[in-house]
Formats: structure tokens, sequence, C-alpha cells
């Protein structure tokens, strides 16, 4: 059978790949009004009454939001092995960065975290989870 | 006409048109709320690269092309991730370079509205999808903070979700397109590096003016 002749089936099996993707998403998406540190639930209003709030500056201008440095050593998960910290979000995306970069980020009242010299791609929103490993 | 130098011309104004595209219109979309990035890829990175292969049948242009408007989105006035589309950029210009390598639409299957249909879908999401990959593991790479893979595999399945709508949208925009290279528009010797160039110019003299301005 040549290539051409495969196409449709090639196409549908890609579809169908994504549908059940989406369904599998949909399904497991977290919807979470507290943050699990280390295991730990916080609310946002709890974090931001148990930290000091900070401003970094980004190439999107200043963010104000609680030190991720100060958030982790108040909530006592300061530990001098750790030296991988994973932001989670609802959607299931997670980004994880190392003590240094975590010294230069934010999380913000809209429940996001920035970092001052990094891609976007590591600020996070909708954060259900810190995970320190 | 040198066949090289035309090529050239062929990439540079393909590749502006794309990175003029995903800095200004892409913008646009996003600041409306709208899927900008499905629609990106959908519509408009999809016509580029279809129109490009079908007019000058040259495999690797549109590599070349995904080099240039990779490159110009880098200066894309508006913020967002420069890196991150930067490099899905390029990378879609070199998935379109595997999917269609050794293909052609000169045989009687491919005047088939269905598997220009499927190839619609085939080309969109996997373009897109593997952008998408592509930019996870090379961003955090690149920018020195350091790649995790267990990110990425917990990520998969939304990714791979992501690229239904390119998918649907690239089985209309194919065929599309494969119809309006039938109307062979072409232009006069004389004018193809003055209007290759100038568009080539105008793309990156209005997004390098806008960077300037905004401050980027």
């Amino acid at each position: 059978m040549g290539k051409e002749k495969l196409l449709p089936v090639f196409a549908i099996a890609v579809l169908l790949i994504g549908c059940f993707s989406a369904l599998y998403v949909n399904a497991i998406e977290v919807d979470s009004k507290t943050i699990k540190i280390n295991n730990e639930e916080y609310t946002i209003n709890q974090i931001f009454s148990l930290v000091n709030t900070t401003t970094i500056i980004t190439d999107e201008g200043e963010k104000t939001g609680v030190a991720l440095d100060d958030l982790i050593i108040k909530t006592g998960n300061i530990c001098s092995l750790c030296n991988a910290y994973t932001f989670k979000s609802k959607d299931g995306y997670q980004q994880t960065v190392t003590w240094d970069y975590l010294k230069k980020g934010v999380l913000t009242q809209e429940n996001r975290i920035y970092f001052s010299d990094t891609a976007h791609s590591f600020w996070v929103r909708d954060i259900v989870e810190i995970e320190v490993d | 006409m040198n066949k090289n130098m035309k090529l050239f011309a062929g990439i540079l104004v393909f590749g502006s048109l794309w990175g003029f595209s995903e800095c200004i219109i892409g913008s646009v979309l996003k600041d409306a709320g709208l899927p900008y990035g499905s629609i990106m890829t959908g519509v408009f990175v999809l016509i580029f690269l279809v129109l490009s292969r079908i007019t000058y049948r040259q495999p690797g242009m549109q590599l070349g092309m995904g080099v240039v408007a990779g490159t110009l989105r880098i200066f894309n006035p508006f913020g967002g991730c420069h890196l991150c589309s930067a490099l899905a950029i390029m990378a879609e210009g070199a998935l379109f370079e595997m999917i269609w390598y050794n293909f052609s639409f000169n045989s009687d299957n491919m005047k088939n509205i269905t598997n220009q249909v499927s190839m619609g879908v085939i080309t969109a999401y996997l373009v897109y999808v593997g952008g998408y990959i592509v930019t996870q593991i090379l961003t955090p790479i690149v920018s020195g903070v350091g790649f995790y893979v267990e990110n990425l595999i917990v990520f998969l399945p939304r990714i791979l979700a992501s690229g239904l709508l390119p998918g649907l949208i690239g089985a209309f925009v194919l065929p599309s397109v494969l119809q309006l290279s039938k109307l062979d528009l072409k232009i006069k010797d004389t004018l193809y590096y003055p209007t290759t160039f100038g568009v080539s110019a105008f793309c990156w003299i209005a997004v390098l003016s806008l960077w300037f301005m905004l401050g980027a």
C-alpha cells in the first residue's frame, strides 16, 4: 500500500490521540483553593500573612509577591540537602528550579510564580503544589 | 535568474512574513484571548510552509524559513516568551522538513481531497506538538536552568491534547492552499528581487522599530 493511501489512517490516529489526551487531561485536572508545600496545605492568604512581600523586576515589568526563598524558609522546608524545587500547576504543567533561581522568584496574590531572569516558560500559573526534593 | 539567489530571496521573504505574523498577528490574537498558538500554526505557518514548498519545490527551504522567522521572533516587541517561541518556530521548520521529506503532491493520489485533508491534519498536528515538545526540552537547557524529564512526561498529555485544534484547522487550510496554488500567480523576473527584498525589509523594519519604541 502506498504511503498516500495510509494518510487518512494516520490523520485519524493523530486526531484520536488528541481527543483521548484531552479527555485524560480534563479528568485529572486538579481544582484546589490551597497550595500544598511539601505536603502541608496553605491558602494564598495564609502564605501572604506568613511571608513579607517583595518586588522583582522582570522583562514584563515589576511583579510583587512573596519571595519564594522566604516562603520555603518560613514554612519550615529549608534543608541543606534539598536542591530541586518543583512548582506544579493545576493543569499538570510543572517546572523545577534550583535554590539559586528560587531566590529570584515571587509568588503573587494571583497565584502565579515569576522569576526575574528566566524564560517565561518558568512562570507557572495556578500553583497547586510546591515540592521540595 | 541565479537559482540559489532566487531561493535565498524566497527563504528570506517567507521566513520574514512568518516571523512578522508571529510577532504582530500572534500578539493581537493573544491579547484578544484567542488560542493564538493553535491559530498561528494551523493557519499562518501552514500557509507559508506549504505555499513555499509547492512554489519552490526545494527541500531544506522551510528549515531556513524557520531560522529566519525564529530570529525575528526574538525581537517580538509585545513580550511573551522570546526564547521558547523562537525555538518552537525553528523546530516547526525542521519538523515540516521531516514530515514532507520525499513527499510530493504531484501524484494522482494527492489530487484526492481526502488525502489533502489528511495531510493537513497530520502536518499541523505534528508540527505544533513537535514544536511544543522541542521548546519544553530546549528552553530550560539553553537558558541554563536545567531540564527535568519528569516535568515533560507529566505535561505530555496536555501537549498532545493541544495539537487537536491546529490539526482540525489544518484540515481546511492545506486543501485551500492547494487550490490557491492552482491560480499560478507569478511575479515577473524583473520585479522578483525588489518585491521579495522589499517585503522582507518591511517585516524586519516594522518589528524592530516597534521593539525599540516599546523598549522591549
